[in-house]
């Protein structure tokens, strides 16, 4: 995955009303006004972050189907959550290379490790 | 709502060496050129540039061995407590959509060994506002399908 996607992924999930619409298509698909329906907000409101989340690759809706049921697309959420995961390996290889660092250090050597 | 500390990254090390050794380890440009890069990265000695002091620079490039575009890491420490504790602060990557995060470094003795503890971010802020929102469980639903 590209880092603008990620970051367009990130920016879609930075909004407590996108973020319950996904909690929502988590339990299946649905339309708009079944989306729209626990938020105090109107259905041109939803649409608009239903074409967020959709730019961003997070869902996915039908384009001739009338009602036009929204679906979760699990791929990019997968990219964002192993993003932490990155980062762990990344300090957990780097903190093996200090390791040897230290060890080589010790031992008198001069390391290009 | 938002507890983007408990999305912090942890990590804990013991090292076999005293910790003024692993102290010196992250602030002498020679040693960071030779051991901070990623696998598959350098770290140009000429790109390191440390000002061992509370609001000194910490900056270094990595560049990938396969060519391509340096990454340029733009630090500043903000705590340093010789040998026990280095803070710096991350200038923000807003191509990987990333604010402003700090790397702390805790280093413990233990009976002549170094425990490093290491507290990196918040990588994910938002992943904080999902817990505060019950996405939780949402979440792990989608770990499922993922998998």
């Amino acid at each position: 995955m590209q880092a603008d996607e990620l970051s367009r992924t990130f920016s879609a999930l930075g909004d407590p009303t996108r973020l319950q619409i996904l909690s929502r298509l988590a339990e299946g698909e649905a339309t708009v006004s079944e989306l729209a329906a626990p938020f105090p907000i109107s259905l041109p409101a939803i649409s608009r972050h239903l074409k967020v989340l959709e730019s961003a690759g997070l869902i996915e809706r039908d384009r001739d189907a009338q009602y036009r049921p929204s679906r979760l697309q699990v791929e990019p959420l997968g990219a964002a959550s192993e993003w932490i995961e990155t980062r762990r390996r990344t300090w957990e290889e780097r903190l093996d290379r200090l390791d040897r660092h230290l060890q080589s250090l010790q031992r008198g050597t001069q390391s290009d490790d | 709502m938002t507890e983007s500390t408990t999305e912090d990254l942890r990590i804990e090390r013991v090292f076999d060496a005293p910790r003024e050794l692993v102290f010196n380890a992250w602030l002498d440009p020679d040693q960071l050129s030779g051991w901070y890069g990623p696998e598959g990265y350098t770290v140009p000695r000429e790109s390191v540039i440390v000002e061992p002091r509370e609001g000194g620079r910490w900056e270094l490039a990595m560049v990938p061995g396969e060519g391509g575009g340096e990454h340029p890491l733009r630090s500043e420490i903000v705590e340093l407590v010789e040998p026990s504790l280095i803070v710096i602060e991350n200038e923000e990557i807003p191509d990987h959509g990333i604010g402003v995060t700090r790397t702390r470094v805790e280093l413990h003795d233990e009976d002549g060994k170094t425990r490093l503890v290491l507290i990196d971010g918040p990588y994910e802020q938002r992943m904080g506002e999902m817990a505060g929102m019950g996405w939780n469980g949402a979440f792990d639903k989608l770990a499922v399908i993922i998998a």
